[in-house]
């Protein structure tokens, strides 16, 4: 018996050694540790032992199985590691990965969002008007006189309605003053029109930014304070600002903004980003005027306005030298923007 | 605007001011610098030298080493390869440290191994003319050491834009009254003779009045026309402007110097009085250009009793009574033309002149007068002749200013409180204006744009500069609008498109009547729903879109042609159109559209290239709209196949369809492009995620297969129709994975298909026994049979 032990042991050893797979290590563990497995068999033999040797064959028995197990079991770690390993053969993770279709917002999407973000943390509400205006909006109520250039059909697109396509988007300054009350805090995104023909720096379909605030007390102080804050944050808080007096119809002083910026290789200049100023008291008389009433007393309410172009805003952010780049739609030049 | 920095500087003095300190003054007035324009030697380290010797370069050929004597009271040794020099000439030596025109500064450097301690000039790199070949000879009587600039005129040209509502800027005196404004220095008395005014009975007649409340005229015998002096014409050379003759000249001159445009005509051209009438409809009118032009009613000439028309008035001259070189005698007129009669037929006529550029801004009345002494003066000077005692003037001069009001309680409140009456008062003053009682101003003449209160505070505000406002954060709460809620909507669809895969376009909002045709609007147009505009800049701008489709058909025809393989393009924007054949106008509304188009997926090590195809669309529209339920109904529509309506759930959201084969290869576009158009405000609406969360299934759920076998024409929708209609409460799926069709006969009748759904059934309270789904199971396939007569393999 005991021999017989210590043959199955041996052999069982030898098979685990020799076992080339986790199958075979299964077969070899079936063969000795089966129900019907050698050792299992041999085991079934005890009670044909003397009792004397009992004990002892007992023991045998239990330190071959334990050997066995044992064996068994490192074996398998070994036979999985060596299967690991040969899994990852031929896995070359410098191969390029599987590609995945990627699109980009629009780049003035993006400076029109970044800018909207910016304002809209500051308390402006957004509001729109319609692009197929009339005179009365785009022009009579902004305190611009009748023979004023820009009424001209030559830069002007008008329709046989008599209507026309706004030429900025002030007129929404006007369409909100005609239904809201002071306070008015509004920014009006949107595309305006102009007879230009188009070439590298003009567009005839153009997108500007306009802005209002409208309440009691709001002064020159409000206009710089909001308009450095806003051009600080879009371009950098050390960003330099300036404002230079200019002229608009329904603005009371006007003023040009300017910050300096340094294009790469260039030194840094002065580049006019937006226009502003105070809204004309003939704008509040006439929305009055309008609405028969005397909500925008402009004894007792003031207030500023701006407007900037959202296509030069991104030439300027991202070197865009020429506008058309805009409206073409070339991936090559959209995937840069991903 | 051109203005001369040495003509300014006879009104003013400015020589102790910087170019850049000018520009400064001007930008903060709020006068525009469009251009600088250096003329002359700007640097003083180029002085005089005389060449004392020259030897040949010992390591070059073609140079000379020189020894000058620039009055250092030693000999400066230069390098330098010119020939056209001897030596006892005196030339032109940048010493180091001279900044030439291009932006480099002479130093001292070694040429070829010789030391060469400046630089001997030509003409063209001093900033002179271009000369002869070679350095710039100078006169023997040259001082040595001195400047050369001071020998030959310098200027500096500014390009100048003024604001519409300045038109007192429009001249030299103008401006130099303002910048002495800004300066706070006095400005150089312009002495102008008086001039004596005498009726003009009988000699002119004015018919139109209301264009021309001022008119005179001045009678000059015994001219002689000939070339200007040389400072007249260095005067209008420096700002751009040809001499022609003294006349002519003087008449530039003292519009550029006043900004009061004159006329002179040839009196031997004049038959009669002369008449200032308005145009007769349909006259035509030859213009010193040249040019034929057709007046109206509204136009106004000067004309002369003959009824020949002289002149276009306050615009330009006509060809015939101008001053030529036989004129002895001539007519100098010097009116006040209305703003509003010259803007309107300098705009027909399409004439812009320096003088209709005035008058339609508006000179000032009070100068008329002075201008035509100062011609007459000048015109005298320069051609001789003998002026008469009196100038004949009809009408009156129009006063255009009143006094204003300045309210300092208003003022202070504009102004943040940043400046004190006091100060604001003397920028008032500096200005010109007077200080009349109860806050009054007077305001001078020129100055016609000043008429309210918040004119002055602009006067106020603008000299005092935004630089010493102080900045105010702070600003009213004010709700959300719609707007905001519509613009957060659009911006979750713009990104989900993105991370889809989707590149977003923005493409001109006026289209082509040749891309009508790819116009996909969300309900077919009427004739009178396109709504045109009325004078295109050229035929590719005609029509405002009615649908997006077209500029993303042309961005991917651009694209196709750059070789792009996958087009994927989507756009966000306004739409515009009529309704019900034109009775409903100008409708705006907001759409989003898709195009896709190419490759679906390239080609690369780990997986084969597939052209997109109708289901890739589709599922883009699915995946954007998510749990919305997206279905397809074949309607068709014009310029389009497998056109459909699209649903999400049972709301119509737009119109898909692929572009027409015949279309698509005229345009070079892959043959399957497809395109949607989807009505934004209803997308708007499904976008909003989750109202409340569904808890999750506590019981497994089981799957049973079914292969169909049908008419190969029966449409999936059928199905999907037959199974919604069955209605089995514990069916909580059921999708389409496979569809096999054998066009050969082989396997499959050629025109049946088999169609393999897998259906999911669950029991929201137990899990179900096998044969309970079974039983449900059954059902289902009874009801397929009978709805659409399927069999099952």
């Amino acid at each position: 018996m005991k021999e017989q032990i210590a043959a199955i042991q041996t052999e069982a050893l030898a098979r685990i050694s020799a076992a080339e797979d986790e199958r075979m290590l299964e077969d070899a563990r079936v063969a000795v540790l089966g129900k019907k497995g050698s050792l299992t068999l041999a085991a079934a033999g005890i009670k044909d032992v003397p009792k004397e040797e009992k004990a002892a064959v007992g023991q045998l028995l239990n330190a071959a199985r334990t050997e066995i197990t044992a064996a068994l079991e490192s074996k398998q770690l070994a036979l999985r590691e060596i299967a690991d390993r040969a899994a990852l053969a031929g896995i070359d993770p410098t191969l390029p990965g599987r590609p995945i279709l990627t699109g980009a917002l629009h780049p003035l999407t993006q400076i029109r969002d970044e800018a909207i973000r910016i304002l809209r943390r500051m308390g402006f509400a957004l509001a729109d008007g319609p692009e197929i205006e009339d005179e009365f909006h785009c022009f009579d109520a902004l305190n611009t006189p009748a023979d004023h250039p820009a009424r001209n059909e030559k830069d002007t697109f008008y329709f046989d309605s008599g209507k026309l396509l706004r030429t900025h988007t002030s007129s929404v300054q006007i369409r909100t003053m005609e239904s809201a009350t002071p306070p008015v805090r509004i920014i009006a995104p949107g595309s305006a029109y102009r007879r230009d023909e188009i070439d590298a720096t003009h567009l005839s379909v153009f997108n500007q930014l306009e802005g209002l605030y409208v309440a009691e007390d709001v002064s020159l102080p409000d206009l710089k304070g909001t308009l450095e804050y806003f051009l600080r944050e879009l371009f950098g808080t050390s960003t330099e600002v300036r404002f230079r007096p200019h002229f608009f119809p329904f603005t009371e002083p006007s003023f040009e903004i300017d910050v300096k910026l340094q294009v790469k290789g260039q030194a840094p200049r002065w580049i006019e980003v937006a226009g502003c100023g105070m809204v004309d008291p003939a704008v509040f008389d006439s929305i009055n005027k309008g609405r028969k009433d005397d909500a925008f007393n402009p004894d007792k309410v003031t207030g500023f306005a701006f407007g900037m172009g959202l296509d030069r805003l991104a030439m300027i952010r991202w070197g865009i030298k020429d506008i058309r780049l805009l409206i073409e739609n070339d991936v090559r030049f959209l995937k840069q923007f991903a | 605007m051109n203005v001369s920095l040495n003509w300014l500087g006879t009104h003013l003095d400015v020589a102790g001011k910087s170019i850049k300190e000018i520009d400064d003054l001007l930008t903060f007035a709020g006068v525009e610098v469009e251009g600088i324009e250096t003329k002359g030697i700007a640097s003083e380290k180029i002085v005089v030298a005389q060449i004392m010797e020259a030897v040949q370069h010992p390591n070059a050929d073609k140079l000379k080493v020189t020894q000058v004597d620039a009055g250092e009271g030693s000999l400066r040794q230069i390098v330098c390869g010119a020939k056209n020099y001897k030596v006892g000439d005196k030339v032109p030596c940048a010493l180091p440290g001279a900044a030439l025109p291009g932006g480099f500064t002479i130093g001292e450097a070694k040429m070829r191994g010789v030391e060469s301690k400046g630089m001997l000039c030509a003409a063209s790199e001093i900033g002179l003319p271009e000369g002869e070949d070679g350095l710039l000879i100078l006169p023997e009587d040259a001082v040595i050491g001195r400047p050369v600039k001071e020998m030959f005129d310098s200027d500096v040209l500014l390009e100048l834009e003024v604001t519409p509502n300045r038109p007192d800027l429009l001249s030299h005196r103008g401006m130099a009254r303002e910048l002495a404004a800004l300066l706070k220095t006095p400005l150089i008395p312009l002495e102008t003779p008086e001039e004596k005014l005498a009726s003009a009975e009988g000699k002119i007649r004015v018919e139109a009045t209301d264009t021309c409340p001022f008119y005179s005229a001045i009678r000059i015998r015994g001219v002689e026309v000939k070339d200007s002096p040389a400072w007249l014409k260095q005067r209008l050379e420096s700002i751009g402007l040809k001499p022609i003759n003294n006349i002519v000249d003087v008449t530039n001159f003292v519009l550029h110097e006043l900004g009061q445009p004159l006329h002179a005509f040839d009196a031997a051209k004049v038959s009669g009085a002369i008449v200032v009438r308005p145009a007769k409809d349909g006259e035509i009118f030859h213009a010193l250009d040249d040019e034929k032009y057709e007046l109206s009613g509204e136009d106004l000439l000067i004309s002369d009793e003959s009824g020949a028309a002289l002149a276009l008035g306050g615009v330009m001259g006509g060809l015939e009574s101008g001053v030529s070189a036989s004129t002895t005698e001539i007519l100098l007129e010097a009116a006040y033309f209305t703003p509003q009669g010259i803007r309107r037929t300098s705009r027909k006529t399409a004439l812009m002149s320096d003088s209709s550029y005035r008058f339609e801004r508006g000179v000032d009345p009070a100068g008329v007068l002075k201008a035509s002494a100062l011609a007459v003066k000048l015109i005298l000077e320069t051609a001789g002749g003998e002026a008469d005692a009196a100038v004949l003037a009809v009408g009156e001069i129009p006063v255009l200013t009143q006094p204003v009001v300045l309210d300092a309680k208003k003022l202070d409140q504009l102004m943040g409180g940043s400046i004190a009456l006091a100060e604001a008062e003397e920028i008032l003053t500096r200005l010109g204006l007077t200080k009349l009682a109860d806050g009054q101003w007077s305001v001078p003449s020129f100055r016609a744009d000043l008429q309210r209160h918040i004119d002055l505070v602009e006067e106020i505000a603008r000299v005092h500069g935004l630089d010493n406002v102080p900045s105010r954060f702070a600003g009213a709460f004010v709700p959300a609008s719609a707007v905001d809620a519509a613009y957060d909507a659009d911006m979750v669809l713009r990104r989900r498109l993105a991370a889809l895969g989707v590149f977003e376009c923005q493409t001109i909002k006026l289209i082509s009547d040749a891309q009508m045709q790819d116009a996909l609007p969300l309900r077919p147009l009427q004739d009178g729903d396109v709504i045109r505009v009325k004078l295109p800049l050229s035929e590719d701008h005609v029509v405002m879109r009615p649908s997006i489709i077209p500029g993303l058909v042309a961005s991917a025809v651009r694209n196709v042609r750059q070789q792009a393989k996958a087009l994927r393009f989507f756009e966000m924007g306004r739409v515009f159109r009529n309704a019900g054949g034109g009775k409903a106008k100008d409708q705006e509304s907001e759409n989003l559209a898709l195009l896709v188009s190419g490759n679906a997926q390239s080609a690369a090590w780990s997986q084969k290239e597939r052209a997109a195809d109708l289901y890739d669309l589709k599922g883009l529209i699915s995946a954007l709209l998510r749990n919305q339920a997206i279905q397809f109904f074949p309607r068709d529509r014009d310029g389009f196949v497998l056109s459909c309506d699209i649903k999400a759930g049972d709301q119509n959201i737009g119109v898909f369809g692929r572009i027409a084969p015949t279309r698509a290869r005229e345009l070079d576009l892959p043959a399957e492009t497809h395109v949607a158009e989807l009505d934004l405000a209803k997308l708007r609406k499904m976008i909003s995620g989750v109202q409340h969360v569904e808890d999750l299934p506590q019981f497994p759920a089981s799957t049973r297969d079914a292969a169909m076998e049908l008419a190969a024409t029966t449409a999936n929708a059928e199905i999907e129709k037959v199974i919604a209609k069955h209605a089995e409460p514990l069916l909580i799926s059921a999708e389409c994975f496979d569809v096999f069709t054998d066009p050969s006969g082989e396997k499959l009748a050629a025109d049946r298909k088999s169609v393999a759904y897998r259906f999911t059934y669950r029991d929201s309270g137990r899990t179900l026994k096998s044969d309970e789904v079974d039983a449900a199971h059954q059902k289902m396939l009874a009801a397929l049979t009978k709805g659409l007569g399927v069999s099952f393999r």
